[in-house]
């Protein structure tokens, strides 16, 4: 078996990216079908909002693990009610808050929120984050992921995101030093809103803020530390032999390695092997030949593992299984 | 008789207490001012979807925002401020 898909600290994420429409479901699936027949425990979640895992396993799916086979077990998440659920929670609790707050048109806010650009991704790495907390009831985890712009975007974000919260916590704890300041020559600070009385916190474990800036941090770093660890996460690109697909693995395949995310081999899907020549597919199989041709010159030193067109989509547990000892190695 | 005896040094205490309290308020005008700077640019990073800017992760945002009164409020207060600007420049300039 191939070995960035075994558990080796604890448990092992593989994420599978790719084009739209190139096989991702149906190669994650296929993997994820000959890891259970192993005899490693293995959950199979998609994140694209656009599901089709249910119709590749021929299950209906929702958003919690359902047991498919022996050792595998599938969910699909759901975004809208993800977004919906955070945006409830929080208008929740600024209602319980802070009654005035609806001064400054705070429901107009969160609907902003609901549609704002970003939130999809940050609502699929909050999601992912949940799931690699709990990541030791598995053994696998195998992500079959939204088309590459999405899914790069999802891996950039903890990065990115720890940049923000550590500019955001700089400008907190200065706050923090002048309220401090200020309160020892004038004595303690309160703030009063609508005939409430607020005390002004002047130390970093009495102020709320700085605590949610730094338990965010602390759940931020172990999702990069996750993903940017090649004992833990692997990802694998699914491709066509198509030119398309191939620009956007070089892209994907640039961008990981900028957020030090591992790339571990390519699935060449939809090959054309003919046992007798057919003249209307020549030029086709030529196109073929030549990207197969780049990718063995453009990605040295990754794994390539061709899979035949099929007459039919691979669906059913059977056939999926066959398929992923393909991927996952015998 | 008594009372007006005590009278100068109420004054006095009185003027101290006046004087050191205007002297604590100078001290910290500044650091008020920064506070308040800085408070403002914490809500505004925050919430810079308001303005245009943008914003650090939702997530983040969303669990902050109900802590936020305070710098909410100033954020709000700078924005009437940043009114008066234009009301100040053309007083400035006896524009009216």
């Amino acid at each position: 078996m191939r070995e960035f898909f075994l558990p080796k600290k604890g448990y092992r994420v593989v994420f599978f990216i790719g084009k739209g429409g190139v096989g991702k479901t149906t190669s994650s699936a296929a993997a994820a079908a000959a890891l259970a027949e192993r005899g490693y425990r293995t959950l199979i979640v998609s994140l694209d909002p656009a599901h089709n895992l249910g119709d590749v396993l021929m299950v209906g799916l929702k958003d919690k693990p359902k047991k498919i086979a022996e050792n595998l077990y599938a969910a699909e998440l759901d975004m809208e009610k993800l977004i919906k659920t955070y945006l409830k929670h929080l208008e929740e609790s600024m209602k319980h808050t802070y009654r005035y707050l609806t001064v400054i048109n705070l429901e107009k806010y969160f609907e902003v929120l609901s549609y704002s650009p970003g939130i999809e991704e940050y609502a699929t790495l909050e999601a992912v984050r949940e799931i690699l907390a709990n990541g030791d009831d598995w053994d696998v985890i195998i992500f079959d992921t939204p088309p590459t712009g999405l899914t790069l975007r999802v891996l950039a974000l903890p990065k990115i995101s720890l940049i923000w919260t550590d500019k955001l916590i700089e400008i907190r704890k200065a706050i923090l030093d002048r309220r401090a300041a200020i309160a020892n020559i004038h004595g303690e600070q309160e703030f009063t809103v609508e005939g409430e009385k607020i005390k002004l916190p002047t130390r970093e474990q009495d102020d709320a803020v700085m605590k949610e800036l730094k338990s965010y941090r602390e759940e931020v770093a172990f999702v990069e530390g996750v993903i940017t660890d090649p004992e833990k996460t692997s990802v694998v690109t699914v491709m066509n032999p198509e030119m398309l697909p191939l620009y956007e693995t070089e892209r994907a395949y640039k961008s990981l390695k900028k957020f030090k995310v591992p790339f571990n081999m390519i699935v060449m899907n939809k090959v054309l092997e003919l046992r007798t020549e057919v003249p209307e597919l020549k030029a086709k199989i030529k196109a073929q030949e030549r990207v197969l041709g780049e990718v063995g010159r453009k990605f040295k030193g990754i794994e390539v593992v061709k899979i035949p067109i099929f007459a039919e989509e691979p669906r059913g547990l059977e056939r999926l299984r066959t398929l992923g000892g393909t991927i996952v190695g015998e | 008789m008594k009372d007006k005896e005590k009278d100068p040094l109420e004054n006095v205490r009185a003027f101290l207490k006046g004087f050191f309290g205007a002297f604590k308020q100078n001290s910290t005008e500044y650091l008020e001012f920064e506070l308040r700077e800085l408070e403002n640019v914490f809500a505004l990073t925050l919430m810079g979807a308001f303005v245009g800017i943008p914003s650090p992760p939702t997530t983040l945002v969303i669990r902050i925002l109900p802590h936020m009164t305070r710098e909410l409020y100033v954020m709000q207060r700078r924005v009437v401020d940043m009114d008066d600007v234009l009301g100040e420049l053309a007083g400035m300039f006896e524009i009216t």
